[in-house]
């Protein structure tokens, strides 16, 4: 654990040094904040419109609880959108660089082992994720002042958010772990993803058992309900062994470099 | 200190290292020597623990390679033939990271990456980015993250190749006084370089071991015999000669003229006779002598000889056999 924490912190200093984070972070920042603002702009119309037909016609269609329609579509929109845009920048270099630059044999022939390796990349890209979530923290205070939320639900769209990052981070680290070029492993991510998040697209017109089970696999499924504040065994699970299954596939196609004649 | 026996390693149908075996003693500096593509890097790999062995035994300082992998590798530094950098950190940011992967406890990390900064030489570069380094600082850094952690085995893959002259030097200087402190195997294709800080040379050639041996032995051992070359003033060649001839041990004589009154002559013996002394005072009793001198073959001689006829081999025991190895791929 000890090498898993060095790898980590090692990662993070790599990370403040390289232009690709600094864009990552400004880019998760700018679209957070620009949808953010949307959603606001929108809900607020949404909820002015429906005051006016009270006004007018002493009802209205429009029944609006805006903070927590804003929640959930932001929480919503962070997992299916903006995570699928910055994640597959944050995983490309993590073990394609190491295999590039050659320090991964620095890395096998330290007394580490490959479960720490994993880990500690992992750890390192998911702490740079948290460290991104910061600055959308004042959008709660300023949400605070158009009406009251739960804040039990924000905390149930940050755990949502988490597990979904942590499960596209150690899938991104998976698929950086089996290509020495950047931009496979960028574009690798990014296929996997958009797959995982809009499987079930298609399949919400009919309902059948494989209906379900499509649904079932769709990361956007289990974050919506998040998302809705709603924190159930269920999702906690899929996502945790998917992120399992990510990392140790991870840990034995770095076993498996090993075994290949370069 | 390090024991490899039996070392094969198979990609597929292409064997790259066949049966190798080799021991290092405590505080020796032994040489690995071969051609492009012989088997070099693979095998530094395998003794690393980087690449699993398709078949044979590894032992560092007592811990077998394969069973304790992480106890032997802790008594390992490696500077592979590319020095594994991170060019975004500093060079103390680095040494201090492998520092706390090679286990270094953390009231000395402090120490030892100070101890490796003075010993590579780079106090005035600790606190620069390593991106911003001449290629032979990059590899004085590569060296000193293989001893930050003070292993008792240092393994060096071509670790002079890619730098210019003066750089050379002056990392070969450098791994000259790691000589005693640490045991270090160091592969390279450079001979002068060999001779200069080795104590013996495993020369392989298509990932067999074809010859093991101080380079002066393998010399001798590849000549056969001793020779000497000898040089007269104030003699005809025909009377060297006679002379010569009539030294006990003496198996062969080839004089010729050098210039006006001066003859040269080349002098075999069996092997392990030494006639340098009667043959230099038969020669001063009755002439000028100028010079006498024993012949070796240089190491490109014996590396050329070893890795261009597969099939000589030089065994343990110093003998010349004939192999029949000359057909793997």
């Amino acid at each position: 654990m000890r090498h898993a924490l060095a790898i980590a912190r090692r990662e993070l200093q790599s990370y403040f040094v390289s232009p690709i984070a600094y864009a990552a972070v400004t880019a998760f920042a700018l679209l957070s904040g620009y949808f953010f603002n949307s959603m606001v702009v929108y809900y607020v119309r949404q909820a002015s419109l429906a005051d006016r037909q009270i006004e007018q016609l002493g009802r209205s269609d429009l029944q609006l609880d805006v903070p927590t329609v804003i929640l959930e579509e932001f929480f919503k929109n962070q997992g299916s959108f903006v995570l699928l845009l910055i994640i597959p920048l944050l995983t490309m270099g993590l073990l394609t660089d190491e295999r590039r630059k050659g320090t991964l044999e620095l890395l096998l022939t330290s007394p580490v082992r490959p479960v720490e390796l994993t880990f500690g990349k992992f750890l390192g890209a998911l702490t740079l994720f948290a460290l991104m979530c910061v600055p959308t923290l004042p959008y709660w205070y300023f949400l605070a002042q158009g009406g009251d939320w739960e804040p039990g639900v924000v905390l149930a769209g940050y755990t949502g958010l988490l597990l979904l990052a942590a499960t596209e981070i150690a899938i991104g680290l998976f698929i950086s772990s089996l290509s020495e070029n950047l931009l496979v492993s960028a574009l690798g991510t990014y296929g996997v993803l958009v797959a995982f998040n809009f499987i079930d697209t298609s399949a919400s017109m009919t309902r059948s058992i494989w209906v379900d089970f499509i649904q079932f696999l769709s990361f956007h499924f289990h974050n919506a309900e998040f998302a809705r504040g709603v924190v159930a065994l269920r999702d906690i699970t899929y996502f945790a062994g998917f992120l399992a299954l990510a990392l140790f596939l991870t840990q034995r196609s770095i076993e498996s470099i090993r075994f290949k004649r370069s | 200190m390090i024991s490899v026996r039996h070392l094969t390693k198979r990609f597929g149908s292409h064997v790259a290292v066949d049966d190798l075996s080799f021991e290092v003693a405590a505080g020796e500096v032994l040489g690995f020597l071969g051609p492009n593509g012989a088997g070099k890097t693979t095998t530094m790999r395998m003794v690393t623990g980087y690449l699993p062995p398709s078949q044979g035994t590894i032992v560092i300082d007592d811990c077998r390679l394969l069973q304790q992998p992480i106890e032997a590798k802790r008594r390992l530094g490696y500077l592979p033939e590319n020095p594994p950098l991170y060019p975004e950190l500093t060079v103390r940011q680095y040494l201090q990271f492998v520092a706390e992967i090679k286990d270094v406890p953390r009231a000395r990390r402090r120490v030892c990456v100070d101890r490796a900064i003075d010993q590579a030489n780079l106090r005035e570069v600790a606190g620069k980015r390593i991106a911003a380094l001449s290629k032979g600082y990059k590899q004085r850094v590569g060296l000193a993250q293989a001893i930050v952690h003070e292993p008792k085995v240092l393994i060096l893959d071509e670790p002079t190749s890619s730098l210019d002259p003066k750089q050379r030097v002056e990392v070969r200087d450098l791994i000259a006084t790691l000589r005693g402190e640490h045991t270090v195997v160091l592969s390279t294709h450079i001979l002068p370089e060999v001779s200069q800080i080795t104590d013996r040379v495993v020369i392989i050639n298509r990932g067999k071991v074809m010859a093991v041996d101080s380079p002066d032995n393998l010399s001798q051992r590849l000549r056969g015999r001793e020779d000497i070359t000898v040089e007269v003033g104030g003699a005809i060649a025909a009377a060297v000669r006679d002379a010569i001839a009539a030294v006990p041990g003496v198996t062969g004589v080839d004089v010729e003229d050098a210039g006006p009154d001066r003859v040269t002559a080349r002098v075999q013996s069996d092997l392990g006779t030494d006639i340098r002394g009667d043959v230099a005072r038969t020669l001063a009793n009755r002439w000028r002598l100028l010079g006498l001198r024993s012949e070796t073959l240089s190491l490109e001689e014996i590396f050329l000889k070893l890795t261009g006829d597969s099939e000589l081999k030089l065994t343990g025991d110093g003998e010349q056999k004939l192999t029949g190895d000359s057909d793997q791929s």
